[in-house]
């Protein structure tokens, strides 16, 4: 009896086994049948992006990758490359150099063919592995430094140093007196001080300002004697190349010392300018009344003035359920510019029925100029590239703070001397 | 000692040199040459992709680092938070020749093991020369002074344009018999260059213990008035333990440079000799192989650390920056854990891992 009754349990026992795996058999040739049907109307292009999510300059890296990640699904979900889709990975990099370079070489065993970068240091220490690899690349930093030597690194916008000039050109044209004396005001690294020397450049190849001091903030929570230092020496004008809260900082000590410019040039006072990455508003959120005629440079446009660029943005990031404040950040118009342009040379590459690799990315990239330029809505000019043009929208808007709002002042223009030091 | 070397239930040194011997057991030194077989023939069988190669990596040169860092701290009892200033002198060094020779000089493209121990010299030096003030300095005045090296550092790096200012300076591919190290196998190369650095300092500091050299650091560490009533210079002795920590860190930023292909003084912060110094401490302080744990627990809860703050960054309020606090939250408690619950780190675990193997097959 017993020995029946174990080999009926044996028996129950094996069937029990047998239909175990064929059960688990047909749900494995399901899951792969669904996996493939799910690929099998199109290919998957991949990107890697590197970036401060956290960390120092967080602050711009965080709207500046949801930019990107709203762009890219915007292009899956809208089929903007009909089947095929665009993966991007998104890696945070704390602002540390070997961490990129981690992030990096992580993307290349993903067989990404096109890279997102963004610091400046990260930009000049990875340059070599760029070249070596050969991947088209667009960084977050506009430092001119980038691109020389290198065949391989594009940059957006015009750089920190044409940014520079052209505001100092402004300056020039819109100052009334004698030659105008101007302070720098920049970040302590390679960032800050790359435009300083093209400056002193553009100023030896006769632009009319005299560069009275560069001063190189360290993380003060007040400028008073700074700023009264600069008083002290006719500073009329302090060109700013740094990230907004230094000069959030420095804006609301000369606020309290009542020596802002109430009008461009106003005589006695200071006004204020900067670059990219030192304006927005954020800079508004952080300096309150005290960012009122801040002027601002940059190639994007922004959400405080209607137009296209502003509907695309403000839609894209409310189809994705963006807060207001990522909404309307000029670093998230930044992010979604890189993956628009990212996507349009594999939308090219597509159209003449190239294999979508690193050098028909490339090859596109160096060809986008003349009747190919691209112009994105979010941009003020169009986006061109070329063997010898690595700075993709060249013209620039000044902007300056007016009733707590960037307005535009006047229309696009571009640096005269940054020609004659080339 | 026991008869058969090849067990030890017991502790029966019938000689002080019995006590010194390297491996106490014939099965250690087995377990121990098997170990290294290990690691020098996983890669051939389980070949990584370069992204983990260049974590095992960057363990490997940081457990050089923490090795310098315990001789002074741990060994020789002085607190140094400035030991990311003396990796950074040995990059600093690959780094110059580079600017000076051209990143792909032949002394930087085949003579890159002579530039090693270059750069571990340069680190002796500044080494030497900051462990001057504990002639006269003791305790958190001595740990000042080697802060104010790290700034020191930090303020010439960025300011001099000889060191590009702090941006990365490039140094070039080296060359090996079999031609130049490519892509495809520069962590790999790298791995066995730093893992064969390792074991020869590694082994190079435990013979140094047998001697009166290396007792001469513990016996500072522990009364300098009694080891200077035995005849020992206390003030000589601690230069010589910054010297000798100045050296493996010169050595391991020598390797960094090389690594990376170039410097650049963020990997040379002041946040780097805090990480390297929690290392040190959660692997234990004054043991060797609490060197080798320390730098794989740090760097392993790095980056988990990262991988979770990556993903809560998605989640949580981006204007708090929550995200951000997470590492340094993790790391500070960490080190308070530690520091509470098992001061004497990571290698007392393995101590009292040991312990019980000991036991079999038969309990003493």
């Amino acid at each position: 009896m017993k020995g029946k009754d174990s080999n009926s349990r044996e028996s129950n026992w094996s069937r029990l086994v047998t239909q175990m795996v064929v059960i688990t058999l047909i749900l494995v040739i399901a899951l792969i049948g669904m996996a493939s049907l799910a690929n099998a109307g199109g290919k998957v292009y991949k990107i890697g992006l590197s970036l401060a999510i956290t960390g120092p300059t967080s602050d711009a890296g965080n709207p500046y990758a949801k930019g990107v990640e709203d762009y890219f699904r915007f292009v899956n979900d809208t089929k903007l490359l009909g089947d095929d889709k665009i993966e991007c990975t998104i890696k945070d990099d704390q602002y540390q150099t070997d961490v990129t370079k981690r992030n990096f070489e992580d993307f290349l065993d993903q067989g990404i063919v096109f890279y997102l970068n963004y610091s400046t240091g990260s930009t000049l220490a990875l340059k070599k592995d760029f070249d070596e690899v050969e991947i088209p690349v667009l960084p977050a930093s506009f430092h001119a430094g980038n691109v020389e030597g290198s065949k391989y690194i594009f940059l957006p916008i015009a750089s920190y140093s044409e940014q520079t000039i052209l505001l100092a050109e402004y300056i020039v044209k819109n100052s009334k007196g004698g030659k105008p004396k101007v302070a720098m005001f920049i970040h302590p690294s390679a960032f800050g001080r790359g435009p300083v020397s093209d400056l002193e450049k553009a100023v030896g190849a006769g632009l009319g300002i005299e560069i009275v001091e560069v001063v190189e903030h360290g993380n003060d929570l007040d400028n008073t004697a700074m700023l009264q230092r600069l008083m002290s020496k006719g500073v009329q004008y302090v060109l700013c190349q740094t990230i907004q809260s230094p000069v959030a900082t420095m804006l609301k000590d000369a606020a309290r010392l009542g020596v802002i410019s109430k009008t461009f040039g106003e005589a006695g006072k200071i006004t204020f300018l900067g670059a990219h990455y030192t304006g927005g508003n954020d800079l508004i959120d952080l300096a309150g009344n005290a960012a009122e005629n801040f002027f601002w440079t940059t190639s994007y446009t922004i959400t405080s003035e209607p137009g296209a660029g502003t509907d695309a943005q403000l839609s894209l990031a409310k189809k994705y359920g963006r807060d207001d404040k990522a909404a309307n950040s000029h670093n998230y118009a930044n992010g979604v510019m890189v993956a628009q342009v990212a996507t349009e040379v594999i939308r090219r590459a597509k159209e003449k029925g190239l294999e979508i690799t690193k050098k028909a990315l490339y090859d596109e990239l160096n060809a986008m100029n003349g009747d190919k330029a691209y112009q994105p809505p979010t941009t003020v000019g169009p986006v061109t590239y070329s063997a010898t043009d690595r700075a993709g929208v060249d013209s620039l808007q000044i902007y300056s703070v007016q009733q707590g709002k960037f307005k535009k002042i006047g229309t696009p223009i571009t640096s005269e001397f940054i020609k004659k030091i080339k | 000692m026991s008869v058969n070397r090849w067990l030890a239930t017991g502790n029966f040194f019938t000689a002080y040199q019995e006590e010194q011997r390297t491996f106490l057991t014939n099965l250690d030194r087995l377990i121990f040459s098997i170990f290294l077989l290990i690691l020098f023939t996983w890669p051939i069988f389980f070949p990584l992709n370069r992204t983990y190669m260049l974590v095992v990596d960057n363990i490997l040169v940081a457990v050089i680092a923490v090795l310098g860092l315990n001789l002074v701290t741990g060994f020789a009892g002085l607190i140094s938070i400035g030991h990311a200033a003396f990796v950074g002198v040995g990059a600093y060094t690959i780094a110059s020749f580079s600017r000076v020779l051209g990143d792909s000089h032949i002394l930087l493209t085949h003579f890159w093991l002579i530039l090693i121990l270059i750069g571990g010299l340069f680190g002796a030096i500044m080494g030497a020369i900051v462990g001057l003030p504990s002639l006269r300095l003791k305790h958190l005045y001595l740990a000042i002074a080697t802060l104010s090296f790290q700034m020191i550092f930090e303020w010439a790096i960025k300011f001099l344009t000889f060191f590009n200012q702090g941006q990365t300076i490039s140094v070039g591919r080296v060359m090996w018999f079999t031609g130049e190290i490519g892509r495809e196998n520069h962590y790999l190369f790298w791995y066995y260059v730093t893992l064969t650095l390792i074991i020869l300092l590694g082994f190079g500091i435990r013979n140094l213990f047998k001697t009166r050299y290396g007792r001469a650091l513990v016996a500072v560490r522990d009364n300098d008035r009694a080891a200077d009533a035995m005849g020992m210079h206390p003030g000589l002795t601690k230069v010589y333990a910054f010297a000798l920590s100045g050296f493996l860190a010169g050595v391991a930023g020598a390797v960094h440079a090389f690594l990376y292909k170039g410097a650049g003084i963020e990997s040379f912060t002041l946040h780097h000799s805090i990480t390297y110094l929690a290392m040190a401490i959660v692997g234990g302080l004054g043991t060797l192989n609490g060197s080798f744990w320390g730098p794989t627990a740090i760097q392993i809860l790095n980056l988990q650390v990262e991988k979770f703050s990556e993903y809560a960054s998605n989640y949580l309020p981006s204007a708090m920056n929550l995200a951000t606090a997470l590492r340094p939250l993790t790391f500070g408690l960490v080190i308070v854990l530690f520091l509470m619950f098992e001061p004497r780190g990571i290698a007392n675990w393995w101590r009292i891992a040991k312990s019980y193997t000991k036991t079999w097959p038969f309990r003493y």
